[in-house]
């Protein structure tokens, strides 16, 4: 400890700062760093990249899904099919013949 | 401008930063560089909470206060002269922003004494008595004015010339002597009583 005492003394006194830092000290400081950038970000607000990466997410989630109720609408609904030869051979007609018994019966004749 | 070798030391504490760095990395803080923000708060977290407690008795209280003072630091980073040293600088708001949280606090919330810090008390180690004396020097502490105990807190423990203090607290150096000189006294005093009951 410095012996003289003056207000003219403009050397810190080494025991007094010790023990004063000692008395003071704060503790974990990269808590609180940590805490004064976590601060930080939040008063900061979102940037433009922010906003456009989270744009860009949620587009993204919205299109799979869209392609999911899609694909399972698409494969719920029944499939109209075009008939097949045997389907059209077995079925009994709709209606008469009309036109192809004229063109068989013609093609026959020929015959 | 660097820091001269003729200039006061913080004891026991890590050598001043120099100026030029300081002023790159506020630079790079100011165009939006995080990590150098991040830098400038690491070297400063320390010293800012130490002089916000000098402030404020309650540790809570004066990390809020260190807090809020880097984020405004932050703000106001423009106005601040990249020519002139950027500690004594953050310490100004560091000070006023804990002295703010002081006269907004209407409720004084006390730290409980440690039962060691009465003298008698038994004391079983080196730890338990450092716990003791470093609360007897916060009590101490609170006893002076406000502006005695930052002032001997950055002279002492911060390092800063009086003349540095006299600019952080808005006041003449030599109202600052004068500060540091009763603060002195005061302490000392405590810390020779301490010597002699631990004799």
């Amino acid at each position: 400890m410095t012996p003289e005492l003056t207000p003219f003394d403009h050397r810190p006194d080494a025991a007094l700062g010790a023990a004063l830092r000692r008395a003071l000290a704060p503790g974990d400081d990269a808590a609180f760093v940590a805490r004064v950038l976590a601060r930080f970000e939040q008063a900061r607000g979102p940037t433009w990249h922010g906003v456009l990466a989270r744009w860009a997410r949620a587009g993204v989630a919205a299109a799979a899904l869209i392609a999911l109720v899609a694909g399972y609408l698409v494969g719920r609904a029944p499939r109209a099919s075009a008939p097949t030869v045997a389907d059209a051979l077995i079925a009994p007609p709709a209606q008469a013949p009309v036109v192809e018994v004229v063109l068989a019966s013609v093609i026959g004749n020929e015959r | 401008m660097t820091t001269m070798a003729s200039e006061p030391q913080p004891p026991g504490g890590a050598p001043r930063i120099e100026h030029g760095d300081e002023a790159a990395l506020v630079a790079r803080a100011l165009a939006g560089d995080r990590a150098a923000f991040g830098v400038l708060a690491e070297r400063y977290a320390a010293p800012a909470r130490r002089v916000a407690r000098a402030v404020l008795d309650d540790p809570d209280d004066a990390d809020d206060a260190a807090q809020d003072a880097l984020l405004a630091a932050l703000v106001k980073l423009q106005q601040y002269d990249p020519r002139r040293p950027f500690g004594p600088w953050l310490m100004r708001i560091v000070a006023n922003a804990a002295t703010d949280r002081r006269r907004r606090r209407t409720v004084r919330r006390a730290e409980p004494l440690d039962p060691n810090a009465t003298a008698g008390g038994p004391r079983p180690d080196v730890r338990t008595e450092q716990r003791a004396l470093a609360q007897r020097l916060r009590e101490a502490l609170a006893e002076l004015p406000e502006r005695r105990r930052v002032a001997v807190v950055l002279f002492d423990v911060e390092g800063y010339s009086h003349a540095e203090i006299a600019e952080i607290l808005g006041v003449a150096e030599g109202t600052v002597r004068s500060e540091v000189f009763h603060a002195r006294r005061r302490l000392r005093v405590l810390l020779a009583d301490w010597k002699e009951e631990d004799a």
